[in-house]
């Protein structure tokens, strides 16, 4: 008998389906990848695992874990499951954890939960649950608060409160995605020691098929409530045949065809920045410490050229975008756009600003959800010194939104009418509209799935080629900035320490950071390239 | 969105007085500027639904003008509050942490510190009493309320990617502010603006009480508890409908604005279900 049976499992929303016909196994002791993207069931399938649907959710089929029909039993009776024979952690570490409460007594409390015991051996056994998941006393004592820690530190914190009573079964959604890809590969390898130390099932849920590639036993591939394609890994990616998963193969790498136009002149030219933010005073009249976020930074992008950024979160590269877009002023050094400063005295140069605008990485907060599209792609008209109105302004705005795939009707529309793939095209139109010379993408596909994102990216790519631009591509996403950029630096605490050619710094990285960064990066197994 | 019970009660008592207080301007049972001795404190009747008071006056009209009093008041003290409060905190919002942002923070600190009803009846005092200085001394202490609400909710907003696209855009503060900070804070000032309608009305009832609110002839709620106040053990209908007459409005609103935050707010449309 196997630890969790999943058969014929059919579940409806309010009478919307949502899961259709769902089966799965998971044995103990081995690990499940399931792949999907927004909109697959993937999360639906764990939530029926463990039956904390949402309301007006019907299922039918079979769900088994170990022995128990988890689709009969009473909520009293599951309550007792939950958390003691199935953890689960979720993608968020930020808002997984009480803020007021420190680790150990939360760690604990799952326990206090579950078994009569004193607060004390509660205590000392989630000392030993937080030990186990590489969070040493020494350094991370039970009373530290979730505030005091990285973000990968509080993802082992849930970790911890997951495992803390042996859970037979761990359910893992999307653990690694807010992570960075450093972080990312010692969470993975942490769940990985687990699954095997304790002989736990591991249901791993992910969009990202090179994170399971290197860890499941299993893969279920799943789209829009359906399995498509299941098999053992990694004989599945040699043997996939159904044409989503070859996409979604494809997608996961996708190179997509660019110019290699660039001519010699630079465009952006940042020389010798710096950036200070002062820190709080320590004592009344003290001297006041500042923190030097961007240090003695330069580099240049000539036209046509696209540029990566890489590096982790809290090395710069955001305070860095916000200096080039002449939104803060710099303390050293100074940016040139098209040999004109970026900010010159105390106020930003429109004149320059109308050469380049940003995309952002979250496509649900880029935009008023007041304003129809229409507004909201004509909003960089401000820049210029004579905006067109009327007939031609109309005109302006369906271009934009042509060139990037909308239509032009889309303008009367509302933002919430638009899926995020549709939301981060008309963040492009946005870009477009003032036609700039330089796009800077900050992080402007991380937060899409896959073949969304390599829709965008050929859209970018596409873009490049027919207006000439320059982008520079900012991303804690390697394999992102690999496949799309003709140069690319890596930036570490608000230094850059390495810059060449994309495809140099990838075979042969020269930094330490770089090989280390470069070395997280999941990889897909080499069979799918036959 | 489903509109909640709370919200169609308080609407619905809410509706009903603002309907009394429009009426009244065409039409009201019985003069209430004229007296008539020999009707004088009769209880409820058919002649008189509420009963009179001591005067003869007829109570129901009376309520009825003293609605329009008070949503007078209330509509103008809040008005005040919105008008002065909601600029201020788009301001202090713009500029955090500035010299502004910390006069204008501090400044709101100061009228809160002072209880509100004893500056109202200090303000009343020296400059007369009246239902204008009523209505001043309540709006002055809206002010910091609405700022402190509206700097709150921008200084959440101005980090969203939305107005760093603006900046990117070249717009500055005060346009930021009006086109994408104002629209997305409207929902807020909806739901405080009816809570403070109804603590609006609860002021200038108890400033009326204590005689510096609208002076006589013109009915005020507050007014008929006090005049009510000596005969209470025999005539307690005197107060109980004036009484009630506060209490139902205030009750109302608060409901409407309970109704309105729960159907607005879309993080509480969730957890209601």
């Amino acid at each position: 008998m196997s630890l969790l049976e999943i058969e014929g499992l059919d579940l409806a929303i309010h009478g919307t389906p949502i899961l259709k016909d769902v089966s799965m196994q998971l044995e103990a002791g081995r690990i499940l990848g399931i792949i999907g993207e927004s909109g697959s069931g993937k999360s639906m399938t764990a939530l029926a695992v463990m039956q904390l649907l949402p309301e007006g959710a019907t299922a039918r089929g079979t769900v088994r874990l170990n022995g128990h029909d988890m689709l009969a039993l009473p909520e009293a009776k599951l309550c007792a499951l939950r958390g003691n024979e199935v953890g689960m952690v979720f993608q968020e570490p930020m808002t997984a954890l009480n803020p007021i409460q420190p680790i150990g007594r939360q760690v604990a409390e799952t326990i206090l939960v579950h078994e009569s015991v004193s607060r004390r051996e509660a205590m000392a056994r989630a000392r030993e649950a937080l030990n186990r998941c590489e969070l040493p006393e020494e350094r991370f004592p039970m009373s530290r608060y979730p505030h005091e820690l990285s973000g990968g530190q509080r993802q082992r914190v849930v970790i911890a409160m997951a495992i803390a009573l042996r859970p037979k079964l761990l359910i893992a959604d999307e653990p690694t995605t807010a992570l960075d890809v450093t972080t990312q590969a010692e969470v993975l390898r942490l769940l990985k020691r687990l699954v095997q130390e304790d002989g736990m099932g591991l249901m791993l849920i992910t969009h990202d098929l090179a994170v399971v590639s290197d860890m499941a036993d299993e893969i279920v591939i799943m789209r829009e409530g359906e399995i498509v394609e299941a098999g053992p890994c990694p004989g599945i990616f040699s043997t996939m045949s159904h044409p989503y998963s070859l996409g979604l193969l494809e997608a996961s790498d996708h190179q997509p065809e660019r110019s290699a136009a660039t001519a010699e002149a630079p465009l952006l030219e940042v020389r010798e920045v710096i950036r200070d933010y002062p820190l709080p005073r320590r004592a009344l009249w003290g001297e006041r410490d500042h923190f030097r976020a961007v240090d003695g930074v330069s580099f240049e992008i000539r036209r046509g050229e696209s540029l990566g950024l890489v590096g982790e979160s809290g090395c710069g590269k955001s305070t860095l975008t916000r200096a080039i877009l002449g939104l803060e002023a710099v303390q050293g050094g100074e940016i040139l756009l098209g040999g004109a400063p970026v900010f010159s005295g105390k106020r930003p140069n429109r004149a320059v600003r109308r050469k380049m605008h940003v995309v952002f990485q979250d496509p649900y907060g880029s935009f008023n959800p007041r304003w129809k599209v229409g507004p909201l792609v004509a909003e960089p008209f401000h820049l210029m010194d004579t905006p067109p109105y009327g007939e031609a302004r109309d005109a302006a705005i369906s271009e934009a939104l042509e060139s990037v795939g909308l239509s032009a009707e889309d303008a009367e529309k509302y933002i919430h009418e638009f899926s995020g793939g549709q939301r981060q095209r008309i963040a492009i139109a946005r870009a477009l509209i003032i036609k700039p010379e330089l796009i800077i993408l900050d992080e402007a596909v991380s937060a899409l799935d896959v073949s969304i994102r390599a829709q965008i990216l050929d859209l970018l790519a596409d873009l490049g080629k027919r207006f000439g631009l320059t982008f520079l591509f900012i991303s804690h996403d390697l394999s992102v900035v690999r496949n799309v950029t003709d140069r690319c630096m890596v930036m570490k605490s608000g230094r850059i320490v390495e810059e060449g050619e994309t495809a140099e710094i990838f075979e042969a990285p020269q930094h330490d950071y770089t090989k280390e960064l470069i070395a997280a990066v999941p990889q897909l197994p080499e069979a799918r390239r036959a | 969105m489903r509109a909640s019970r709370n919200l169609w009660l308080g609407g619905l008592l809410t509706a009903v007085f603002s309907l009394a207080a429009v009426i009244s301007f065409a039409w009201v049972p019985y003069d209430v500027t004229k007296l008539d001795i020999g009707a004088k404190l009769l209880s409820p009747s058919w002649a008189h639904p509420l009963g009179t008071d001591h005067f003869g006056r007829d109570i129901l009209s009376m309520i009825m003008v003293g609605a329009r009093t008070s949503i007078a008041v209330a509509i103008v003290a809040v008005g005040i509050g919105i008008v002065l409060g909601v600029p201020l905190g788009l301001a202090a919002a713009a500029r955090k942490g500035s010299l502004m942002d910390e006069v204008i923070m501090r400044g709101n600190d100061l009228i809160f510190a002072f209880p509100s009803l004893l500056i109202a009846i200090m303000i009343t005092a020296v400059f007369g009493a009246s239902a204008v200085n009523a209505i001043i001394a309540i709006g002055i202490f809206n002010i910091p309320v609405f700022a402190r609400l509206v700097r709150g909710a921008a200084l959440s907003l101005w980090t969203r990617d939305y107005v760093l696209a603006a900046r990117v855009s070249g717009k500055g503060p005060v346009r930021i502010s009006a086109e994408h900070i104002l629209p997305n804070v409207t929902n807020l000032l909806i739901v405080q603006g009816t809570i403070q309608f109804s603590l609006g009305i609860l002021a200038e009832a108890a400033l009326s009480y204590v005689g510096l609110g609208a002076q006589p002839p013109l009915p005020s709620w507050g007014r008929m508890l006090a005049d009510a106040q000596t005969m209470f053990s025999f005539k307690p209908h005197l107060a109980i409908f004036p009484g009630l007459a506060i209490l139902l409005t205030v009750l109302g609103l608060n409901l409407m604005g309970d109704g309105l935050r729960d159907l607005l707010d879309p993080r509480l449309r969730r957890a209601q279900r």
